[in-house]
């Protein structure tokens, strides 16, 4: 099976900010830095929020934040767009049901079993996928994820996953998770600082993992895939590692969503939560690790405010053509490129020149290219 | 297994033969996986619900597909042509914008209750066919449908216009310097691809229910369809969709539950053992 | 001694046979040209060298061995490289990222002397593709010469470039074959630039051998002169 980079692979002005610049550990330094601060700051919400709907509604984003990191991943350093991320916070959070509800496991040990057999599920299914680029990609994720939720609505799945009606987890009575009692699960309040510190800490790691050698392997696979098998780069491995780790991002999730909420719906496996994540990342942007989680916020909020009469649908597939027909970098992207015109008036010059080289390349590339194809 | 069952799984083929060869011919040019097509396809029902209510089936069947020929034209218009030098994937997630709101549109215009559509007069009965009392109008699907797909081959085989849809196809840009007039092409194909969605909407109404998420359900089986068959050949489209709807009708009979896992087991199957698809370019 | 070989080489698309049985033999030290007229298989001939395309028929021998089905991961770390006729880099990164990322793979030396024979080291900091077409190219060689190769194929490394371009990235091609006593193969369009630059020449022509040998020998053979030479010189 080769794959050799089409154009679709690449997804252009989608990821172009991605470009990041390695090798210098101060600005390493400064960005765990950073994000420690972060971390530390967010634990305050919870004094500074004190409706508990509100609160509720950032606890939601920020577990839906962890599926739209690892679609960001696999966007951001591959180019490659997941519709089956969901397949892996779905099955963590059924495997926390059923850890819990049907094995009486402890709730500790049945996140540590979610957040496995998901990531297990992303290499199984990655060997399938990662292969293929582009649209086969998105197609093949698309297929089974939704194969895995048809499963999941079985009749003979019942017993599992409650088919249709969904699972409720039902706990022994003197349980405890990291300290938190059944009634404090659900108290947004209260679960916050599990769900923050894990897409905080989430967060950071793909950063460090998007800015090392290894980083630099995927942009290179992003880039141009057959030349890197032509310079002795096995491609299909980092994909897959890529792919897992991303995944497991997306089943630590799923598992909190389960533990936090109690009830699994079958929707959760379903196309819809798989579109609006995707959505809800490409809104935020790929370019910078924040832009899915920002897209999540956003999306999250204007679900709870603005799905006047159900017309939520209509408005993201209006604003989703916006992003990407006037917006392709996202969000943030768009920001990015505001603050570097702005900064960037006195280098105008040779980016210009830049530009122009960039134009002549494709030019001549256009004419080889025309040439190979009279040649065959 | 009988007959009936049979002709149960060469209908759904044939729905699913129709929807993806317009999928296929679109993906084959543009290079772009439509994912507005359930929602085309669900919009043409829709329509026919309407048409067939106040002026007949009959004139549905013509007019539905006409109606979604000029959305065809407005998609080409509007985002394939102005937008075709960004990168496919982009293109494809703008279609799956488009259909978010077609489906909201629908439910605005239609409700969220479940329609039903009668066909003609003529074929609400059952005719015996291989000896078994089948019903008409599944019958009248499946010839549609196989004429529909015999004059899509012989056209795109023999006219000079399905000449250019079959170079541009191969290579577009090199097509374009041959001076094959792609605008053109691109807008008969993108308009084609839509009315067919529209036939195969109209022709599904009177067999299954109406509701808003039957876009979305078939979408998925028409993608898989479409990967399965290779992708941007339009035959292997028909071939794999007219196979996967009888796989699919004759495993229900022994299994339900595997019934549904079917497309799927199909499109791992085969991209396993050929990464390329029945008959096809590469996957990109 | 020739180290690299391919012999009876034959690649077919359906019916067509694109490459006919087909011998060559590349020795270290030695540029390698490979000519011929449009459609004479010459990017067939050097994908099914370099495992891009695997032939319908014939071996490829590196040391005498068979690595016919090796791909072209294998290849490139049992050290035969090969350019690309479409530039082919990696356009996000700079040109000494992806330098560097090719040599942490490909253990190289003296990194450093390849980008200042290709004259890249100035320009280490610059995004590759917003760099100009024909340092994109040297770039693109730069790729294919790290980590000691000692094949390396090179797929119309002139394509695109004008004729001072040109002649300078023939010069580089041969003075790198040189220094480091690498065997290259060198398919070119620009067929006065390969009789300047190679020692030994191969004709193509419609998928078939037309003639092999030094370039004196090759511009003198009748079936050269009457398929291919006749028509341009």
């Amino acid at each position: 099976m080769t794959t050799t980079a089409p154009a679709d692979d690449i997804t252009g002005d989608m990821v172009e900010p991605a470009t990041v610049k390695r090798g210098r550990p101060g600005r390493m330094l400064i960005g765990l830095g950073v994000g420690i601060a972060v971390l530390l700051v967010g634990l305050a919400v919870p004094y500074v929020v004190t409706d508990t709907y509100r609160m509720s509604l950032l606890l939601d984003a920020t577990i839906l934040s962890m599926l739209a990191l690892g679609i960001g991943f696999m966007a951001r350093h591959l180019g490659m767009i997941s519709l089956g991320h969901g397949a892996f916070f779905g099955t963590a959070a059924y495997a926390v049901g059923v850890a819990i509800t049907n094995w009486g496991w402890s709730p500790l040990n049945a996140v540590i079993f979610a957040i496995l057999l998901g990531s297990a599920l992303a290499l199984v299914m990655g060997v399938l996928v990662v292969r293929a680029s582009g649209f086969g990609f998105l197609m093949l994720t698309l297929a089974l994820s939704q194969a895995l939720y048809q499963l999941s609505v079985q009749i003979s799945a019942r017993e599992w996953t409650g088919a249709y009606d969904g699972k409720l987890i039902t706990y022994e009575p003197d349980m405890t998770f990291l300290g938190l009692t059944q009634a404090d699960l659900i108290n947004p309040g209260l679960f916050w600082p599990f769900a923050w510190s894990a897409l905080v800490v989430s967060g950071i790691v793909l950063w460090v993992v998007g800015r090392s050698k290894f980083g630099t392997t995927l942009e290179g696979i992003r880039e141009n895939e057959e030349r890197m098998r032509f310079s002795g780069y096995n491609t299909f491995l980092p994909r897959l590692i890529a792919f897992v780790l991303s995944g497991s991002v997306a089943s630590l999730g799923g598992a909190l969503f389960a533990m936090n909420a109690g009830y699994i719906s079958p929707q959760i496996l379903g196309f819809t939560q798989a579109g609006d994540s995707l959505i809800a990342a490409l809104i935020g942007g790929f370019g910078i690790i924040l832009g899915p989680v920002i897209g999540t916020f956003l999306f999250v909020y204007a679900q709870a405010n603005f799905n006047f009469g159900g017309n939520l649908h209509l408005l993201t597939g209006l604003l989703l053509i916006v992003v990407l027909v006037f917006m392709p970098g996202g969000i943030t992207g768009t920001l990015q490129k505001v603050y570097r015109r702005i900064r960037g008036k006195d280098r105008q010059v040779s980016d210009e020149r830049g530009r122009s080289g960039r134009d002549i390349a494709s030019d001549r590339a256009d004419a080889s290219e025309l040439r190979a194809e009279n040649e065959q | 297994m009988n007959a009936a069952q049979v002709l149960n799984g060469l209908a759904l083929g044939s729905l699913l033969m129709v929807l993806s060869s317009g999928l296929a011919m679109i993906y084959g040019l543009r290079g772009v996986a439509n994912f507005a097509h359930g929602a085309l396809y669900m919009s043409g029902a829709y329509i026919a619900y309407s048409v067939s209510d106040r002026m007949g089936f009959g004139l549905a069947i013509i007019v539905v597909p006409l109606a979604l020929a000029v959305i065809g034209v407005v998609l080409e218009l509007a985002f394939f042509r102005p937008l075709q030098h960004r990168s496919h994937i982009e293109l494809g997630l703008i279609t799956f914008g488009l259909a978010l709101i077609a489906e909201r549109l629908v439910i605005l215009i239609w409700g969220e209750k479940t329609l039903r559509v009668r066909p003609p007069e003529f074929l609400q009965g059952t005719s015996t066919i291989f000896g078994v009392e089948y019903p008409s109008y599944r019958l009248a699907i499946i010839v549609i449908a196989l004429v529909m797909a015999a004059a899509l081959i012989l056209w795109l085989r023999l006219s000079n216009v399905g000449l250019h849809i079959r170079a541009a196809s191969q290579d577009i840009e090199t097509a374009a310097i041959m001076g094959i007039n792609v605008d053109k092409v691109s807008l008969i194909v993108v308009s084609l691809g839509s009315a067919l969605a529209g036939l195969a909407g109209t022709l599904a109404a009177p067999y299954i229910a109406l509701d808003p998420g039957m876009g979305n359900a078939f979408l998925i089986t028409v993608l898989i369809v479409v990967v399965v068959g290779g992708i941007g050949s339009i035959a292997g489209a028909m071939i794999a969709g007219m196979g996967l709807g009888l796989i699919q009708t004759l495993s229900t009979v022994w299994s339900p539950s595997f019934a549904v896992l079917v497309p799927y087991l199909a499109l791992t199957i085969v991209l396993l053992w050929r990464p390329t698809g029945l008959a096809g370019k590469r996957i990109s | 001694m020739s180290i690299f070989e391919g012999r009876g080489l034959t690649v077919k698309y359906g019916a067509v046979v694109a490459l006919d049985n087909i011998d060559i033999s590349l020795e270290p030290g030695l540029v390698h040209g490979v000519i011929g007229p449009n459609g004479a298989g010459k990017s067939t001939f050097i994908d099914a060298l370099s495992g891009r395309k695997r032939p319908s028929s014939g071996k490829v021998l590196l040391d005498g061995s068979d690595i016919t089905r090796r791909s072209a991961r294998w290849r490139r770390t049992k050290g035969v490289s090969r350019s690309f006729q479409r530039t082919s880099v990696f356009g996000s990164m700079t040109v000494g990222e992806q330098l560097e990322m090719v040599a942490r793979k490909n253990d190289e030396p003296d990194l450093e002397g390849i980008m200042k024979t290709l004259g890249l080291d100035e320009i280490r900091d610059r995004v590759c593709s917003e760099i100009a077409y024909g340092t994109q190219r040297s770039v693109d060689l730069a790729i294919a010469l790290i980590g000691q190769p000692r094949v390396v194929l090179l797929d119309e490394p002139c394509a695109g470039l004008v004729a001072d371009e040109s002649v300078r990235m023939l010069d580089h091609v041969r003075t790198v074959c040189k220094e480091r006593n690498v065997a290259a193969l060198l398919v070119e369009h620009d067929v006065e630039g390969v009789f300047r630059t190679c020692d030994v020449i191969t004709v193509l022509d419609l998928g078939k051998l037309l003639a092999t040998g030094d370039p004196a020998s090759v511009r003198a053979d009748e079936n050269v002169i009457r398929a291919y030479l006749g028509s341009a010189a």
